[in-house]
């Protein structure tokens, strides 16, 4: 499947609030721990060897699983398949959980469904639309789902 | 670069709701030809392949840090997705204006960098509301500085955000994107001094993590998520209006008093 390699490696090399050096282990049998330099950028999580410029791979976070394996070591599984998981050690308790919220966090979906709950409530609130000033109301990517269609009047039904 | 192509597929073909799909004209790099393709829109990702029925994806274009601009050069109904220098330019025809518009429109709402700006904003619209609901007065200058709420959407795109409304507003007039007007209408209502949006250049890059474990549920069901999430902030507002009716009692008993003056 052909993908805008080189603008995806520019997006990895953005700052980001989340990047640090941890020991990374393929869902592999026979994957070993390897030091990666780990970054979330939007909802894509790269790996880099240390001082690499060019990831070595990117990992899209949605439709994953995010757990706490112990105090400093998180996992991600993919594709529903709950044993092949890729594991992630961190230095510190506190890491491993900023980790595990950030990308939790990351995920388009997550958002979504943030921005679906904000409108509905301030419409709740105010009687008003807050995407209509934006003139995105009546975007698919924004409706409110089938759901939520006991809140109010105006919530339009995706099918 | 390695891009795990098995995840794509799977998010593509998982339940959660597909933004927008249809045949659109895809311009070959090469020959300069168009080729019919079956475009998939879903989140920050165009997928495409040759029809519909298709098994197999030709491609995707991760859609972050790009613009859209609509383009009648060399065809009619065209439109570009322009990644910037050095990086590639998509370019795509529809077969009607009305085709073009709605693509034009989906895709300049679909990067991650767009809905975490809207998301931000609207949580703040959100607080407001309720301040206003709550205690009857304006309060929202105050609540609208409180760090600490807001703070867990800033991950990791406060300096990215900020980079795409900079990038909105050099591009040209068909494609200043909602999201580059947005803090700027917003601010609009508010004084400029008390604009949290300064968070967006202040947040450090090595700073300390956002503060997690205030959003009350991390799950994967909306119809309970919104429940409940309802249900938490509920609380606020009826201690807020409870307060607040508390002190407008206060204030009516003190007014009795001095109703008429006897010397």
């Amino acid at each position: 499947m052909r993908f805008n390699e080189k603008e995806l490696v520019s997006l990895s090399r953005q700052p980001s609030e989340m990047a640090a050096e941890l020991g990374m282990r393929g869902p592999k049998k026979g994957d070993v721990v390897k030091k990666r330099l780990v970054k979330l950028v939007v909802n894509f999580l790269f790996y880099f060897r240390t001082d690499e410029e060019e990831p070595i791979g990117a990992l899209l976070l949605e439709q994953c699983r995010v757990e706490r394996e112990d105090s400093q070591t998180f996992s991600i599984a993919f594709l529903d398949e709950a044993e092949r998981k890729y594991l992630f050690e961190c230095d510190s308790e506190e890491q491993c959980g900023e980790w595990v919220d950030s990308i939790i966090k990351a995920s388009y979906e997550f958002m979504r469904k943030n921005l679906i709950f904000y409108r509905t409530e301030i419409h709740r609130l105010t009687g008003k639309d807050p995407l209509e000033q934006y003139g995105i109301s009546d975007e698919t990517r924004f409706q409110v789902s089938n759901g939520l269609q006991l809140m109010s009047p105006w919530v339009k039904y995706v099918a | 670069m390695k891009l795990h192509e098995k995840i794509l597929t799977h998010y593509l073909s998982c339940t959660s709701p597909v933004d927008k799909e249809g045949y659109l004209y895809k311009k070959k790099e090469r020959n300069a030809t168009y080729q019919r393709r079956w475009f998939v829109l879903k989140a920050n990702l165009l997928f495409y392949q040759e029809r519909p029925a298709d098994r197999h994806l030709l491609g995707v274009i991760v859609l972050e840090r790009c613009a859209v601009r609509r383009a009648e050069s060399d065809a009619q109904f065209a439109f570009s997705l322009v990644f910037g220098p050095g990086l590639k330019t998509y370019r795509f025809a529809a077969v009607d204006r009305q085709t073009q518009e709605s693509w034009v429109k989906a895709l300049l709402s679909a990067s991650h960098c767009y809905l975490s700006l809207l998301v931000r904003d609207l949580g703040r619209q959100y607080e407001e509301a309720k301040q206003q609901q709550g205690s009857g007065e304006s309060r929202s200058s105050v609540t609208a500085l409180k760090p600490s709420t807001y703070s867990f959407l800033f991950t990791a795109q406060g300096p990215t955000t900020a980079a795409v409304v900079r990038e909105g507003r050099s591009h040209s007039a068909s494609t200043v994107l909602q999201a580059s007007s947005i803090p700027t209408k917003v601010v609009a209502k508010k004084s400029p001094k008390l604009w949290p949006r300064r968070n967006a250049y202040v947040t450090p890059l090595n700073g300390p993590a956002p503060l997690y474990g205030e959003w009350p549920l991390v799950g994967f069901d909306p119809l309970e998520d919104f429940r409940k999430l309802h249900d938490y902030y509920g609380q606020e507002v009826k201690k807020a209006r409870e307060e607040w009716l508390r002190s407008r009692q206060a204030e009516e008993e003190r007014s009795d008093e001095d109703l008429i003056d006897l010397g």
